[in-house]
């Protein structure tokens, strides 16, 4: 079993984007659960988002504390929330940020990696929302998913001109990110 | 800040919340086009931005969610709104 925790804002779409995650494994053919977890319930409160998959039926109910891995939405989060909290040494954190890995000291040793969500979406959305983006780069970097399960779900879920550009933005995050991660 | 019996908060305690991370645009001022209207301030539901001496504005960046109002409303076109570094 895999678990991934989203770290975002209220209203970035992390909730979204946990389920689109869990919609794209099960069309993958796997099992999989999501479900968010709010402090305060408002805009730019920090959110936490999470997502089991699985090959078995997942009986866990529990939130996520030891995530195999972690997406961050919003780099500003990190002075906020432990986002390394729990992490694996196997683990991958993807962080949305113009900067280097290199430039964020978190005390974990799961893999850093990182990449400019808020550039692709404004260039191919046209809107800072990096909630798809992210998962593109997610299944870019962890091989955990074909993209094209997730493209699949963004479509269900946002059908027309809106499902078309996130799909083509979270397509370029795979391709960005997945030399990275080779 | 400490929560009182009852739960009664002090008041003005969103100061110490900054807010200003939320941001994805800045907005910087072009004071050469600036024609001290007031209309940024005004309008800006942030109270995000703040009078100098000399009549010209300058914005709270602790507190500026970057919503772009001021920069849409301005009438010369003296704010842009930059991303954010980050």
């Amino acid at each position: 079993m895999k678990e991934i925790r989203i770290h975002g804002r209220g209203g970035q779409g992390s909730v979204t984007a946990a389920e689109l995650l869990a919609v794209a494994a099960f069309e993958d053919g796997q099992f999989s659960q999501a479900f968010p977890a709010f402090g305060v319930e408002r805009r730019g409160a920090p959110v936490q988002a999470f997502t089991r998959i699985s090959d078995a039926p997942i009986r866990l109910r529990s939130q996520v504390y030891e995530p195999d891995y972690v997406i961050v939405q919003d780099p500003t989060l990190l002075e906020v929330v432990d986002v390394a909290r729990g992490t694996k040494d196997t683990g991958v954190i993807i962080i949305n940020s113009d900067f280097d890995p290199e430039e964020f000291d978190l005390k974990t040793n799961a893999k850093v990696m990182t990449v400019n969500a808020t550039k692709v979406a404004l260039d191919i959305i046209g809107r800072p929302i990096v909630n798809t983006v992210l998962l593109g780069a997610f299944a870019g970097a962890t091989g955990e998913i074909q993209p094209d399960s997730i493209v699949r779900a963004v479509k269900e879920r946002f059908p027309g001109k809106i499902g078309d550009k996130n799909s083509e933005a979270l397509l370029e995050a795979y391709n960005q990110i997945r030399g990275d991660a080779l | 800040m400490s929560i009182r019996l009852g739960g009664v908060c002090e008041p003005g305690s969103t100061r110490v919340n900054k807010t200003g991370g939320w941001r994805t645009f800045r907005p910087v001022y072009d004071y050469d086009k600036c024609i001290k209207c007031k209309l940024c301030e005004l309008l800006c539901p942030d109270m995000s931005v703040l009078e100098w001496e000399n009549g010209y504005f300058q914005f709270d960046y602790d507190f500026c969610k970057g919503c772009g109002i001021c920069a849409n409303e301005c009438p010369k076109n003296a704010i842009s709104m930059v991303l954010e570094e980050k």
